[in-house]
């Protein structure tokens, strides 16, 4: 997984391109460092570039939601498609992190 | 192995604690007065295992009598010489003994020889006090630390193989699983095997009552040793929740609650759990987002069930409701994790659902009895893998 972080006025879009697998832990650290300390209010993982999500690629997801929420960020996902749709529409995660 | 030496990996601790000056040293050289020159060297350092060989046939008993830490070793000897040695010590001996051979620097292609033969680096010649000593104590070094890892790594793997063995430990066998189940109207096939020896995938089957058993099949995130934790946490509560068992929905709701209690926030699991009764040949079942499982009919139409639905152990509060299935005599019911259809270094070579269900089609009709998932695995991977990169769980139902 590789991430590249974007501020616009009023969001920080975080995007993640490739696999989000077991492998990314240290990495996603980074990403949920992003979040926590984003200046906007509005945080948005962009995952039009992911191609496949495992379990623990999910559980990281539920992480980076949670610490938003801890942080008072209003989270959400977006450009879910493909692999990563098929595992939120089977594991119905739409039901605990906003997706647009 | 005894309780301490499981601790220590089977071999006393002693030597990665040596101090350096403890190392065992053997000089090869013909010449005595080289052989004293180097001894005395070494000894002003503060080496004082020494011992000391005057040609390459010498050399060889040596290591074996002596076993040392670090030889260092001539080129020009009688009746062997030290790229001889060198190869034997690298060929038949098979040992990773450091090796250093002194040269002269002008002799380019000797050093470049010396290392083709297996030499591990070289001193020049004639010796360098401090030179030979950073060298030595360089390799001496290094090989302890190479020495503690496999240590380390031995032991680790004596760990997880005494742990994998836990974990089958927690699942029925497959005559066990077909006691319960062929009493109440079903034949089962199973199949388990753990990534990494250790895993987070976790199926079960018991009776809920005389006419009806349970069958679940659980996968916990992630995977390795803290999924493995995971599902000997769910072990626990599977045994604790009794009384919900005739009513998946409610205790795939209870079992959600507790995980939701026990597990840090970014874990959880999906699951399917359904109770077959042989009366009604129904099965009632409730899901956790699975993996759609396939109903291949007695006639050979196949099926995809729903088995999408919130992850257990995420929320609070989830809930999960009850589905009906209508099985009849010569029905398969087929279950199986992501690992069965997801490839992570070919996302494209992934399987889509209607690609299973052909190839659960295909496997039912070719299978001799009891080979199902063997026969499964070998249309999906080409084989029956030896390493999967996740925990992969095949269960085949029949009806009887």
């Amino acid at each position: 997984m590789e991430y590249t972080i974007d501020k616009t006025a009023d969001a920080t879009v975080i995007e993640l391109n490739g696999v989000l697998t077991f492998d990314d832990h240290e990495r996603f650290k980074g990403v949920v460092e992003a979040i926590t300390g984003a200046e906007t209010d509005n945080v948005e993982l962009d995952l039009t570039g992911m191609k496949m999500i495992d379990s623990a690629g999910i559980g990281m997801l539920l992480l980076a939601n949670d610490r938003a929420d801890k942080s008072g960020k209003a989270f959400c996902l977006r450009g879910v498609n493909g692999h990563v749709a098929k595992v939120v529409e089977l594991s119905k995660v739409d039901q605990i992190i906003k997706v647009v | 192995m005894t309780q301490a030496e499981a601790e220590t990996g089977g071999e006393p601790e002693g030597r990665a604690a040596l101090s350096l000056e403890d190392a065992r040293i053997l000089v090869v050289d013909d010449l005595r007065s080289s052989r004293m020159l180097i001894g005395s060297v070494l000894k002003a350092a503060g080496f004082n295992t020494l011992e000391y060989a005057s040609d390459g046939i010498e050399a060889i008993e040596k290591i074996k009598e002596f076993n040392p830490d670090i030889m260092l070793l001539d080129i020009v000897m009688p009746r062997m010489d030290g790229f001889e040695v060198c190869e034997h010590v690298r060929g038949p001996m098979a040992s990773d003994l450091p090796i250093l051979i002194q040269s002269g620097v002008q002799e380019g292609d000797q050093r470049v020889r010396a290392f083709q033969a297996g030499a591990s680096d070289l001193v020049s010649k004639p010796i360098n006090a401090g030179e030979m000593i950073s060298r030595v104590k360089l390799h001496v070094e290094r090989r302890r630390l190479v020495e503690s890892l496999r240590r380390y790594r031995q032991r680790m793997e004596e760990e997880l193989k005494t742990a994998e063995a836990m974990q089958l430990s927690l699942m029925p066998g497959s005559t066990e699983a077909n006691a319960v189940s062929k009493a109440r109207g079903a034949r089962l096939e199973t199949f388990y095997r753990a990534s990494n020896q250790l895993g987070g995938d976790l199926w079960t089957v018991f009776p809920v009552d005389e006419t009806r058993f349970g069958l679940l099949m659980v996968d916990l995130s992630g995977h390795g040793v803290s999924a493995a934790i995971n599902a000997f946490r769910l072990h626990v509560l599977i045994e604790a929740h009794k009384a919900d068992r005739k009513d998946p929905g409610r205790w795939l709701s209870a079992l959600s609650g507790d995980l939701y209690d026990m597990l840090p926030i970014e874990h959880f699991a999906t699951g399917f759990y359904g109770v077959f009764d042989r009366e009604t040949r129904s099965l009632t079942y409730a899901a956790a987002g699975a993996p759609a499982p396939v109903i291949v009919r007695a006639d050979g139409a196949t099926e995809l069930v729903d088995a999408s639905g919130l992850i257990m152990g995420a929320t609070p509060a989830a809930t999960y409701d009850n589905n009906q299935l209508q099985l009849a005599p010569g029905d398969r019911l087929c279950l199986y994790s992501d690992a069965l259809y997801e490839d992570f270094n070919f996302p494209e070579a992934s399987l889509q659902p209607e690609e299973i269900a052909s190839h659960v089609l295909a496997s039912v009709e070719a299978s001799p009895p009891g080979e199902f998932p063997q026969t499964l695995m070998r249309r999906v991977y080409g084989q029956v893998p030896d390493d999967l990169p996740d925990d992969l769980t095949i269960l085949l139902l029949e009806v009887e």
